[in-house]
């Protein structure tokens, strides 16, 4: 075992002691035991002691036995009546993780049949031979498609789009750089703009939605796209100044055919229709999480998607989220989460600081950490933060919640960032220090639209 | 210990072998590689390698060999079920048709390179074949993305949902 996942299992388990070794006034014995659950979590998943998807299913399993109505611990306090330990099993069965399942489905699917590449090339076309409109062109295509698949299978295909640009660019030409970059930074922008984008929108919205707050596809759309797009420019006069391409054409050499049998068809049309029906959802009021049924329904009965696919998904990552919205909840049901929120003393900061400091120890953690991992960390106490009526204002709980999970997205200081920067920095063409760079001036910056934002554009159409 | 991905390389002439170590030297950061010139100095090697739990990758054989031939050795290490997906070239100038039909039968050889070869045939042989083993046996392909076929590489991730949003 490698030292720091040692360390982590060393300081997880003292972790994982500590509140049932004291005795907290104000809190119940299943909030002692919550505070437990949670410093292992975060200590887990800090060192990635163990796989980050297992801290997930292993918080999942404690909560079901320490804190449910059926578990190994009667609990007689008057303060916390034990939740029924479906309620945390039923995460997996969450209305998001259904949403991200059909998410998952549609863009696998997309992948099989080529329609990701396909659909790049056709995009690309326009942008013609200029290395600044390609950049664009390469930036714009990456998000528009990470926006309804992962970031990271866009970023893989993306790459493979740059590796032969890369070839026929001089070595020494910066070009290299900003073109070898633009496309984790678009990747990890686009994700941003729809809640399947990136799983950490999936915790928050499942946070939101436990407080009664729900979110139609197109209105997170209207929230946080206007931050991509804007992001997206910023980036991308950002990578020009800091690397100015030193050739004046570059030639994308797209080749391919669009697959014509009668599967990839039927792929086209449902990916069409899936995504018109989640972006619609104001005009015909069907949910997108029911929306999601859809592909998965047509894709599988045409056997278009078939049982090596259903295979092939990205489970883990289902769990993943699973385990942040069930560590919400027992934070909430226990009265962790108030807890913690209570013991600050919150009232000496206003409303905006209150704001900020949330986004900034987001985004600074989420370059460390996982995305959906620092989302479920902080999602529970920003919920409590405007549920205990600390921060006021027009739609308190859903701005903390947009700015907890715009704010991790924004994270791509480091390889380790996310993982599209771990596979643009693989191809050798960028170097760290390049990546630092940019990825911090594109952090701050957004980071300052999001507390505008919280200021000066949520307020006014929620 | 993370486990080290080796190139073998067996060839009883010095000079042939220093040859071919120093056209393959662009892999050396990456990947280990490991010198015999027999063959029964070959499967010491490659024991020791499995012992430590590391893997072979590649395995570049001269045929002729004081002792057990190179045909011969890949062949066993083909019914090894360790070095099984070990990818095998034979380099040599004196090697049969019936040998070498032997050693695409029995030993799945990848590709055979007469001698004398050029330098880029060998590299790029060498990239094509550690790809080939990367995408088929290690769980990580992104730090070898570098030097080997990246366009490859990435396709692997794309399709083969090695790594995943987190």
């Amino acid at each position: 075992m490698e030292k720091t996942k040692a360390v982590g299992l060393i300081l997880g388990i003292i972790g994982f002691i500590i509140p049932l070794m004291i005795q907290i006034p104000g809190l119940s014995l299943a909030g002692h035991l919550a505070m437990s659950i949670f410093i292992l979590a975060a200590i887990f998943w800090m060192f990635e002691t163990i796989p980050i998807y297992s801290t997930s299913i292993l918080v999942i399993f404690l909560e079901v036995i320490l804190l449910s109505a059926e578990g190994l611990i009667s609990h007689t306090d008057a303060s916390y009546s034990p939740v029924a330990y479906t309620q945390f099993v039923a995460t997996l069965a969450d209305p998001i993780i259904i949403l991200f399942l059909g998410g998952f489905v549609l863009a696998d699917a997309a992948v099989k049949y080529n329609f990701d590449r396909n659909m790049s090339r056709i995009l690309l076309k326009p942008f013609g031979t200029d290395p600044k409109y390609i950049i664009l062109g390469l930036m714009a295509v990456t998000a528009v498609l990470s926006a309804f698949m992962s970031n990271t299978a866009t970023t893989a295909m993306m790459i493979t789009v740059i590796i032969p640009i890369l070839a026929k660019t001089d070595v020494s030409d910066p070009a290299r750089i900003s073109i070898a970059l633009c496309i984790p930074f678009a990747a990890n922008i686009g994700g941003v703009a729809t809640p399947i984008g990136t799983p950490p929108n999936a915790v928050v919205i499942a946070a939101l939605n436990q407080q009664g707050v729900g979110i139609e596809f197109g209105s997170w759309m209207l929230y946080a796209m206007p931050l991509a797009i804007v992001m997206l420019i910023v980036a991308w006069y950002l990578l020009l100044k800091l690397h100015p391409p030193a050739t004046s054409t570059l030639n994308l050499d797209l080749k391919g055919e669009w697959m014509k049998n009668r599967k990839a068809y039927t792929l086209y049309i449902v990916f069409a229709l899936t995504v018109i029906l989640w972006i619609s959802e104001s005009l015909h009021g069907i949910r997108s999480s029911i929306v999601a049924l859809f592909p998965v329904a047509v894709l599988t009965l045409t056997n278009t998607f078939e049982k090596e696919d259903i295979r092939k998904l990205p489970w883990e990552v289902l769990w993943l989220i699973a385990g942040g919205i069930s560590l919400g909840i027992a934070m909430k049901e226990t009265g962790l989460a108030d807890w913690v929120i209570g013991s600050i003393a919150w009232d000496q900061m206003g409303y905006l600081l209150l704001l900020s400091l949330f986004g900034v120890v987001a985004i600074v953690l989420s370059n460390f950490l996982s995305n959906t991992v620092t989302a479920s960390l902080m999602i529970p106490l920003g919920i409590s933060l405007a549920t205990s009526g600390i921060i006021e204002g027009p739609a308190s709980i859903l701005i903390i919640g947009l700015v907890i999970a715009l704010s991790t997205s924004f994270a791509m200081v480091l390889p380790i960032s996310t993982p599209p920067n771990a596979i643009a920095v693989s191809t050798g063409v960028v170097k760290t220090k390049d990546m630092i760079v940019a990825g911090s001036l594109i952090g701050a910056i957004a980071m300052i639209l999001i507390i505008l934002m919280t200021r000066f554009y949520w307020p006014y159409i929620l | 210990m993370k486990p080290k991905i080796y190139i073998l390389v067996v060839e009883d002439e010095p000079e042939v072998l220093d040859s071919i170590v120093r056209d393959i030297a662009e892999f050396e950061e990456y990947f280990e590689i490991e010198m015999a010139d027999t063959a029964e100095e070959a499967e010491q090697i490659i024991q020791e390698i499995l012992d430590n739990e590391h893997m072979i990758g590649l395995i570049l054989c001269d045929h002729v060999l004081p002792g057990k031939n190179g045909v011969d050795l890949l062949i066993e290490m083909q019914k090894s079920e360790r070095t099984k997906p070990t990818k095998k070239v034979l380099i040599t100038g004196q090697a049969g048709l019936e040998e070498t039909v032997k050693a695409v039968n029995e030993a799945n050889l990848k590709h055979y390179i007469a001698k004398p070869w050029e330098k880029k045939e060998l590299v790029n042989i060498t990239r094509t074949l550690l790809t080939d083993f990367v995408i088929e046996s290690v769980k990580d392909p992104l730090k070898y993305m570098q030097v080997l076929d990246a366009q490859r590489l990435a396709e692997e991730i794309r399709t083969g949902r090695h790594i995943t949003d987190s």
